[in-house]
């Protein structure tokens, strides 16, 4: 299978200002004109980047920055914390990009940092990073192939069995939380895209994930064989029912 | 305003009047004028200006720092003080002396400037220390002296110890018992020496057994959990680690620092700026820049070559060495730029106690696992108060749950 832009596994459709997951993203220019009470600015060069940091506009919530971790002057900017509105930081090309996340070190003292991690092969060096420094992680699986659903089973058991790991990891941990707590959202939520128009017969009928998957791994190809990513869901559920066997036996243990 | 702090070590005099044969310094009868105190103050204040940084740490060391006197201190304090308090910031003093000048008279700076605390250093058994007339020997009593005078004023004092050979030799049970209870101090830390500048020389005297050095230290590590964990005596770097491992706020050393470019620099009483006070007496070839001839200390920082090599060492460590896949990455990093240059002529490679390290971070893991154990358990006895020592029995054996991220 072809690998998918960035801009597709991230759902971006800056040309209108539709609204994605409830919120609004715009690119720069967009956002210098909008009137919205709140949006993402998409940011894609150290202009953009520098402009919305040093004044930020009070509907600006959050920005989004692409293709610029390896440019150390931005970042250099955003670590100045005057105007501490927070970053979502994209790789796209995570197995070349995932050592200039030590650029972010000074960044994250000074406002909020959250890494999104494109899933693409190599990606484990770029989660494994972001966690050692203590930043949290989105992680866009897209449609994953045989290597790359490997690759998503490593770094789920990473997230769910090495102590180092301190900062949530979506959407293993939402996905998680949601075998102790059942909640309504889905993986649309948890990755904040907006739902794409996937029909949800075929395979999705008789899933036994539907509910939580929402179709999500249909889009944008709805031939996509979902069996690996079944796997998945069964290996977060199994762990979350150790979890339970564990807090129980924490608490049987020392009840009168 | 930020949560980021900056740190400076300031060496306001390069002499020193004692003869320690480790020492990696190049001495020389240089001191910082107070005249220049106000422009040094202004290229740091103008630094957290542009930084957006509240606090600025200043670490006042030497050569020996006592040289100055009590009062060149008052007078530089104040001058650093008012200064930041005009345009909205703070200096925070800390002071590191070898104490073989101390007397009454510091008494008041150093509750003033310094918060009634200071640093100093001793090993054990004292062979490196020396005075420049009577040898090891006499440097013990005269520091021992200081100490008890310091102890008898009422100041809080910590000290660092630094291995060598003669440490392994007397073992961990010497060495913890010497410290708190010979000296009776509740504070002190170990270092892992490296031969750094003149001390070249005498390499060979601290190229000490990994494999020997990591069996001392967690010993040592095992000996303060048992006696002096949650008794009242501090011992760095295990204590800041077991706040690591127990999810407390934890202050690790600038060696496993992330990237300890990004946390301070040091300045020397010529204004010469460099990564810490190991390299700014010891590697001209690294020098960032001079505070008191550079337009502005932000701008150096960022410009200096020599600065970049420190920036992109974490990230070439995680290309090229297996820091990566390494589980204590988060707290190591590839530990620290200056042990590893001394030993390997770059720094561009993971620290070489880099074993020694995971010795101890594995120790830390499991202490602080049992730490954790105890907590919950003392928490639930209190809860349950008529549970049964069969149970508790259980509770210890079923231990923390295995999920690392969501518990």
């Amino acid at each position: 299978m072809d690998q998918p832009e960035v801009s597709e596994i991230l759902q971006e459709s800056a040309d209108d200002e539709a609204p994605r997951f409830s919120t609004l993203y715009l690119t720069s220019a967009q956002a210098e004109t909008s009137t919205a009470e709140s949006y993402v600015v998409i940011v894609r060069t150290r202009d953009e980047f520098e402009r919305w940091l040093l004044h930020p506009a009070p509907g600006a919530m959050l920005l989004q920055v692409e293709g610029l971790i390896m440019d150390p002057q931005g970042w250099a900017t955003a670590a100045q914390g005057a105007q501490p509105i927070p970053v979502d930081v994209v790789l796209g090309d995570p197995a070349s990009e995932f050592s200039s996340l030590y650029r972010l070190v000074d960044v994250r003292n000074s406002r909020a940092v959250r890494v999104t991690i494109v899933a693409r092969p190599g990606f484990m060096k770029a989660l494994r990073l972001a966690v050692s420094l203590g930043l949290p992680v989105r992680l866009l699986p897209g449609q994953p192939n045989a290597a790359l659903l490997a690759e998503l089973h490593d770094a789920a058991n990473f997230y769910l069995r090495d102590p180092m790991v301190e900062v949530p990891v979506e959407f293993f941990h939402s996905l998680l939380a949601g075998f102790f707590e059942p909640e309504a959202a889905t993986l649309w939520d948890f990755l904040e895209q907006s739902p794409a128009l996937a029909s949800l017969d075929g395979e999705c009928a008789t899933c036994r994930w539907q509910e939580v998957c929402a179709g999500y791994f249909k889009h944008p190809d709805p031939a996509y064989d979902c069996a690996g990513v079944k796997q998945l869901f069964t290996a977060l559920e199994a762990a979350a029912e150790e979890i339970k066997c564990d807090l129980a036996a924490v608490n049987d243990g020392i009840s009168p | 305003m930020s949560d980021r702090v900056f740190s400076v070590i300031l060496l306001p005099t390069a002499e020193c009047n004692v003869a320690c044969s480790y020492c990696f310094e190049h001495k020389e009868p240089h001191r910082l004028s107070l005249l220049l105190v106000p422009l040094l103050t202004k290229q740091l204040l103008d630094h957290l200006d542009h930084e957006g940084i509240d606090e600025c740490e200043i670490y006042w060391q030497g050569g020996e720092a006592m040289i100055m006197g009590p009062q060149w201190f008052v007078d530089a304090g104040k001058l650093m003080n008012d200064a930041a308090e005009a345009r909205g910031r703070r200096f925070i003093h800390y002071l590191q002396t070898n104490l073989i000048s101390y007397s009454p008279a510091w008494n008041d700076v150093l509750r003033d400037l310094f918060g009634g605390s200071l640093g100093t250093s001793m090993d054990f058994p004292n062979l490196h220390r020396k005075t420049f007339s009577g040898g090891a020997e006499n440097y013990s009593a005269v520091w021992t002296a200081r100490l008890r005078q310091a102890q008898a004023a009422g100041l809080e004092i910590g000290v660092i110890a630094v291995l060598h050979q003669g440490s392994l030799d007397a073992g961990a049970e010497a060495f913890y018992r010497y410290f708190t209870e010979e000296l009776g101090l509740t504070s002190f830390q170990v270092n892992t020496p490296f031969p750094g500048g003149p001390a070249q020389a005498v390499a060979a005297e601290f190229d000490l057994d990994r494999t020997a050095l990591a069996e001392f230290l967690g010993e040592l590590f095992d000996i303060w959990m048992e006696r002096g964990h949650g008794k009242g005596v501090s011992l760095g770097p295990f204590d800041s680690l077991i706040h690591h491992f127990t999810g407390a706020p934890a202050r690790l050393p600038c060696i496993w620092k992330e990237n300890c470019s990004n946390q301070f620099v040091s300045i020397d009483s010529k204004g010469t700026v460099a990564q810490c006070d190991c390299w700014v007496t010891s590697y001209p070839e690294s020098f960032f820049g001079n505070v008191f001839k550079d337009p502005d200390l932000t701008t150096m920082l960022r410009t200096s070559p020599a600065r970049q090599e420190f920036v992109e060492r974490p990230k070439h460590l995680v290309e090229h060495e297996d820091c990566l896949e390494c589980r204590y990455l988060s707290i190591c990093h590839g530990g620290c730029p200056v042990r590893t240059y001394s030993a390997l002529g770059t720094m561009l490679a993971k620290d070489p106690y880099c074993e020694v390290y995971k010795t101890i971070f594995a120790r830390a893991e499991t202490h602080g696992r049992a730490v954790i154990r105890d907590e919950i358990l003392h928490r639930r006895l209190r809860e349950a108060p008529r549970s049964s020592a069969g149970s508790m029995t259980t509770v210890a054996k079923s231990g923390r749950p295995p999920m690392g991220g969501p518990t």
